[in-house]
């Protein structure tokens, strides 16, 4: 539980050092924030991230090309596609390699799954944190239905390490589609009630309303992407601002709020995980038959010409970007992930707890849909 | 946004009256998904020990580790994987890069054990372990562990379309069948360097390839070179090993290519021609190599044969600094090269440049100078500190059948073809063999044929005892043969030469019963009473070589000691049971191909150079 | 207005190269020094996202070159034009035995935590940094862990002891 301290020569004596997290009901993730408050009131917070820095950009540069995805992945376990997704366009965009259209719809419909999946979790630890443990427990099944999807597709449920340099692994099993289909309306079906129990509960709107409020002025100044700032009112999304995979061939819609706190930002990600199951039924009608890969070259010899990329992908949290170098070796020579979490945790996390009440401080954090590894990689 | 209510939650009470959606396990069970990626399964059969999947591991968690049961042989090491559970990260990269495609997982997730050490584990399948494999009947999950697995329980499996190697190797340009019979042209017409580099870089570096060659080249370096553009120093490489590139890399019988890892599920890669773009498109050897030569010792050895034994033999003593003279009966190198490959094999400007490069080095070559007839063999032995005697095998053996005295013997035939004016040849030729000089002699039949009798019908028909399987020709001659139209008659076997007027008219053949006795050793038998008759103008034979050691005087050749198989017995260092008399190539070796000579010659290089040293 | 931003950024600061790529891709290399100025001039012409800092170390050269990437927000919520889709990447870079840069907060307040983070990983200063402390790790390094001269392997063998080798 929280640790409470009174920070020395403060005098009065009101006010006190607060360390919430790691351990704390509230906090989702291997992640702190020391408090400095008076009464219940935070007066100043200080993000205190690390928990999870394993290195892995410094571990890449010890690893062969194809030897990193098996690393990527693990950078954001919640959503280990869109990092897939990053390394393998970076590469691509360095060696010059061409992805076959069937594998671009592939690789946009597991990327949708993976936003359903990623969402629903982050549904599940919103809802769980304010304490509404029914639709909470809901979420976590969907996902695992999700899950399951993912198993079949790829053979693992976690990490997928599917979408590879030149396409994807392997091609579709027999009648998967129709099965993507048929797990995508069961969780649907379930819209209604999550909606009752969760979205319009009064409960819900009362406790999330103009918390951790952000203008719209302020999210662009902070380097605020992703649901953060849809949630301010503007349709900036990488997916349609600079679309890749197949997110061009279909039609589909960037839903936004205006009011820039807590509930709007949980509605604009409600929004779009309906917009993405339609848009996985859209891409599936469209998907064409063909080639899922180019073969990549012999991973034993192979070497990038030097240069360097920055990708950019749509992650659940926001925008996912990748800075890629090559000098021309085996190995990257440098690897930065920009990951979505990393503003929002960091410096709006910090900005947004200014003046918040300690209630809110988790109610804050989670609603700024913060992953912890993400910002540590 | 809806409108907000209190109220809308109570709702979710009717779930209360519904039965719970989460699976009741351990009673209940999710069975993995086909493509699960759970624990390895190696299939022992299939895995050659290659260590692919040790090397692309990201996480270290494979180690190759030997196997004392299983006999190494080439394209198959006794090593196999091993696993360590608590780095594996179940990526399936192992599996993908895995040549042969025995290395898979499988849909096995469970391994509760205290004891950590139990997490290190060599997968096999069930095929090789079923103590571990139980049915499912026997099988049950509270068991579960690496020890006691379901069987045909496979999950994340090769697929050779999205394998990390490339399967099939770059096309090499031919001349077609139809224009290369017209003339002797060289029918390989060599990689381009763009394509010579694709192909090389296909090479996954596992050194199957190596331990095959009789030679042990170093293989993977100098295609590794060549994938990097650098052929100079592949040639480097190659030239440590190996003074006959240009010839290796068109006629070498490719022993790597056979061990090639990916020559199981795809096509190997083509070391030989690599080795020949290697060859060809360097200028000249001799810069390549940067070797000084040492200085001289003032040792003196004789060779005898400038065939490929005797020539890399000269080579590798030179690069000692012993003084090397080479006593040939014809009157120009390469031996059995020179003689036997047809020119659209071996052309004669490769045999020439490999020649001339050892020549380079200082080597004393006394051509036209038979042993045993132009000089003495006992002269040599006093003259000279060491005898290195590769002679080769020059003698046809014949069928031994009626009027066999009008059939042409093979060497004879091809020599003459090779090297004199071309011979005439008949309009109707049979040959007798299913040998690789058969098709030699088949094909060249076929060419001087094509010269002879421009427009008009002729064919050259080819009859051996062994059957298509067992023929023993490689794969691809027969193949080429096949393409340019000699006609084959398998599993019949030669009964006499029929006359017509005391000329050839045909030969009367009788079909094979089998070749090979129990012990699978050459010993045919024949149904004396199905006989057919070929008809043709000329016949020749080509159904295999002995030596000539004639010119060896009988004092030295009652202690010249033989093998079983009846070839010249040598020791670890080559030499012979004549002390001062080393021997290699086709009379010692088995395979009686150039790069085995060159591998004697190696081996007798050092063992001579170990006798002067000691002296 | 990309030919526009590159002749501006010419013609306003002193040692300014800047290539384009047809990607979209624009590579401004500036001196340590303009960094900010820079940095203010191309969030004023649009460029109001900076995406990452990041540092990449060149041993040979001996430098370490610090990169900023800056893209743009939208103007409107029908803006998906080819400016939205335009990456700048200014660098600079630093000699590695005395790297320092000012702090660039003052322009992009979220550039805080990369700061610090490039502090702590490559050793690089920024003057003007309110709070340059660590931000992942625990222990202090001879040579900052992120430098290419920092062995990883060596490290963690020294530190944590080898994994020993389990018997067959």
């Amino acid at each position: 539980m929280a640790q409470i301290s009174e920070i020395a020569g403060s005098g009065s004596g009101r006010e006190l050092e607060l360390y919430f997290g790691p351990q704390h009901l509230g906090m989702v993730g291997n992640f702190s924030i020391t408090l400095k408050v008076e009464g219940d009131r935070v007066l100043k917070a200080t993000a205190n991230p690390g928990y999870l820095h394993r290195g892995f950009e410094k571990l890449m540069e010890y690893r062969t090309w194809i030897q990193n995805f098996p690393m990527v992945c693990r950078i954001n376990v919640v959503e280990p596609d869109s990092m897939e997704m990053v390394y393998a366009m970076a590469v691509e965009k360095l060696a010059g390699i061409e992805v076959p259209e069937r594998a671009q719809y592939i690789r946009s419909i597991c990327l949708e799954l993976a936003r359903v999946s990623s969402h629903l979790f982050g549904l599940w630890a919103y809802s769980n944190m304010l304490g509404f443990d029914t639709p909470a427990q809901w979420a976590m099944y969907h996902r695992d239905l999700v899950l399951d999807l993912f198993e079949e597709l790829t053979g693992g449920r976690v990490y997928h390490i599917y979408l590879w340099p030149g396409g994807v692994r392997r091609d579709f099993p027999k009648g998967f589609r129709d099965r993507i289909v048929h797990t995508l309306h069961s969780i649907g079906g379930w819209v209604p009630d999550y909606d009752a129990t969760f979205f319009n509960n009064r409960l819900f709107y009362e406790r999330a309303r103009g918390v951790g409020q952000l203008s719209q002025e302020q999210a662009k100044a902070l380097g605020a992407t992703g649901p953060v700032l849809r949630a301010t009112g503007m349709k900036f999304d990488i997916r349609k601002v600079e679309p890749y995979a197949a997110y061009d061939k279909v039609d589909w819609e960037v839903p936004t709020r205006q009011e820039g706190d807590a509930y709007s930002r949980i509605w604009v990600v409600r929004d779009e995980l309906i917009e993405s199951v339609h848009m996985v039924f859209k891409l599936l009608d469209a998907m064409p038959d063909g080639e899922v890969y180019n073969r990549i070259p012999n991973p034993f010899k192979w070497r990038i010409p030097p240069g360097e990329a920055y990708v950019r992908c749509e992650s659940s949290r926001g925008e996912l970007g990748l800075y890629l170098v090559s000098n021309g070796g085996d190995k990257p020579y440098r690897v930065h992930f920009r990951t979505p979490s990393y503003p929002h945790g960091l410096t709006i996390l910090e900005k947004a707890l200014e003046g918040a009440s300690i209630a809110d401080v988790g109610n804050t954090m989670i609603s700024l849909y913060v992953v912890a590894p993400e910002i540590d990689r | 946004m809806g409108k907000a209510s209190i109220l809308s939650p109570l709702k979710a009470i009717r779930f209360l009256f519904q039965k719970p959606l989460t699976l009741r396990y351990p009673f209940e069970k999710k069975e993995p998904a086909p493509r699960y990626r759970g624990f390895h399964l190696n299939d022992w059969d299939r895995c050659t020990g290659c260590g692919n999947c040790a090397d692309i591991c990201p996480n270290e968690a494979i180690t190759m580790i030997e196997v004392p049961a299983i006999e190494p042989e080439p394209g198959n090491k006794n090593e196999r994987p091993q696993l360590d559970y608590g780095r594996c990260c179940f990526c399936g990269l192992c599996v993908d890069i895995c040549p042969p495609g025995s290395l898979r997982l499988s849909r096995d997730y469970f391994h509760i054990h205290f004891d950590t050490d139990t997490f290190v584990f060599v997968p096999k399948d069930e095929k090789k372990d079923e103590a571990t494999f139980l049915p499912a009947e026997e099988y049950s999950i509270l068991k579960a562990s690496l020890t006691h697995r379901k069987r045909d329980y496979e999950g994340f499996s090769p697929d050779l379309d999205f394998a990390l190697f490339e399967p099939q190797r770059v096309p090499m340009p031919q001349v077609s069948a139809q224009e290369r019979k017209q003339s002797f042209v060289e029918m390989v017409r060599g990689y381009s360097a763009e394509q010579a580099r694709s192909e090389a870089s296909r090479c996954l570096e596992c050194g199957l390839c190596e331990e095959a060659c009789p030679a042990n080249l170093r293989i993977s370096d100098y295609v590794k070179a060549i994938s990097e553009d650098d052929s100079e120093e592949a040639l480097r490489i190659i030239l440590e090993d190996n003074p006959l590139p240009a010839i290796c890399g068109r006629i070498c019988m490719k022993h790597c290519e056979d061990a090639c890892s990916l020559g199981l599920r795809g096509e190997p890669v083509a070391i030989r021609w690599l080795k020949r773009y290697a060859a060809d498109t360097v200028e000249s050897y001799r810069e390549t190599l940067r070797a000084e030569l040492p200085a001289e010792t003032g040792k003196k050895v004789a060779v005898i044969g400038a065939g490929a034994g005797g020539l890399a033999v000269a080579y590798f003593l030179r690069l000692k600094g012993h003084g090397v003279t080479v006593f040939e009966s014809q009157p120009a190198g390469g031996g059995m090269l020179r003689m036997g490959p047809p020119r659209y094999r071996l052309p004669d400007d490769a045999v020439k440049d490999d020649v001339d490069y050892i020549a380079s080095f200082g080597v004393q070559f006394r051509f036209n100078t038979a042993v045993g007839k132009n000089v003495q063999f006992d002269e040599l032995r006093e003259r000279y500190d060491a005898v290195f005697m590769a002679v080769g095998t020059h003698r046809s053996y014949t069928a031994r059948i009626e009027n066999e005295d009008r059939a042409l013997m093979a060497l004879d035939f091809l020599n003459a073809a090779r090297v004199g004016p071309a011979p005439d040849v008949g309009r109707h030729v049979i040959v007798i063999g299913g040998g690789n000089v058969a098709m030699d002699v088949a094909r060249t039949c076929l060419r001087l044929q094509q010269m002879q009798y421009p427009g008009q019908e002729s064919v050259t028909r080819a009859v051996c005892l062994e059957s298509w399987e067992e023929m023993p020709a490689s794969q691809e001659e027969i193949e080429e043969a096949k393409e340019e139209g000699i006609q084959f008659n398998p599993a019949w076997g030669p009964k006499g030469i029929l006359l017509e007027q005391g000329e050839v008219s045909g030969l009367e053949c009788k079909a094979v019963k089998s070749v090979f006795d129990e012990q699978g050793r050459f010993s045919p038998t024949f149904y004396e009473d199905r006989t057919m008759v070929l008809e043709g103008d000329m016949v020749i034979e080509a159904i295999g070589q002995g030596y000539d050691l004639s010119f060896i005087p009988d004092h030295l050749m009652e202690s010249l000691a033989f093998t079983e198989r009846r070839k010249v017995k040598v020791n670890e260092d080559g030499m012979t049971s004549v002390p001062g008399v080393f021997a290699g190539g086709d009379i010692v070796n088995l395979n009686m191909d150039a790069v085995t000579a060159i591998a004697d010659a190696k081996k007798a290089a050092e063992g001579i150079h170990k006798m002067l040293s000691e002296h | 207005m990309i030919a526009s931003l590159r002749t501006g950024l010419e013609a306003t600061f002193k040692g300014v190269e800047v290539t384009d790529r047809e990607d979209g891709m624009m590579f401004v290399l500036a001196p340590g020094e303009s960094i900010p100025a820079v940095l203010r001039y191309l969030r004023e012409h649009g460029l109001d996202h900076l995406a990452l800092v990041s540092c990449v170390d060149w041993i040979e050269e001996g430098e370490l070159e610090v990169v900023y990437l800056l893209t743009c927000y939208m103007r409107n919520n029908t803006d998906y034009g080819p400016e939205q889709r335009r990456h700048v990447l200014l660098r600079t870079k630093l000699p590695r035995e005395s790297a320092e840069l000012d702090s660039v907060i003052g322009i992009f307040e979220n550039a805080e935590p990369h700061e610090r983070e490039i502090h702590e990983l490559y050793g690089v200063h920024f003057e003007g940094h309110p709070r340059l402390i660590p931000l992942f790790l625990e222990r202090g390094y001879e040579i900052p862990p992120f430098r290419k001269d920092f062995d990883t392997r060596q490290y963690v063998e020294k530190t944590f002891g080898a994994i020993p080798p389990v018997e067959d």
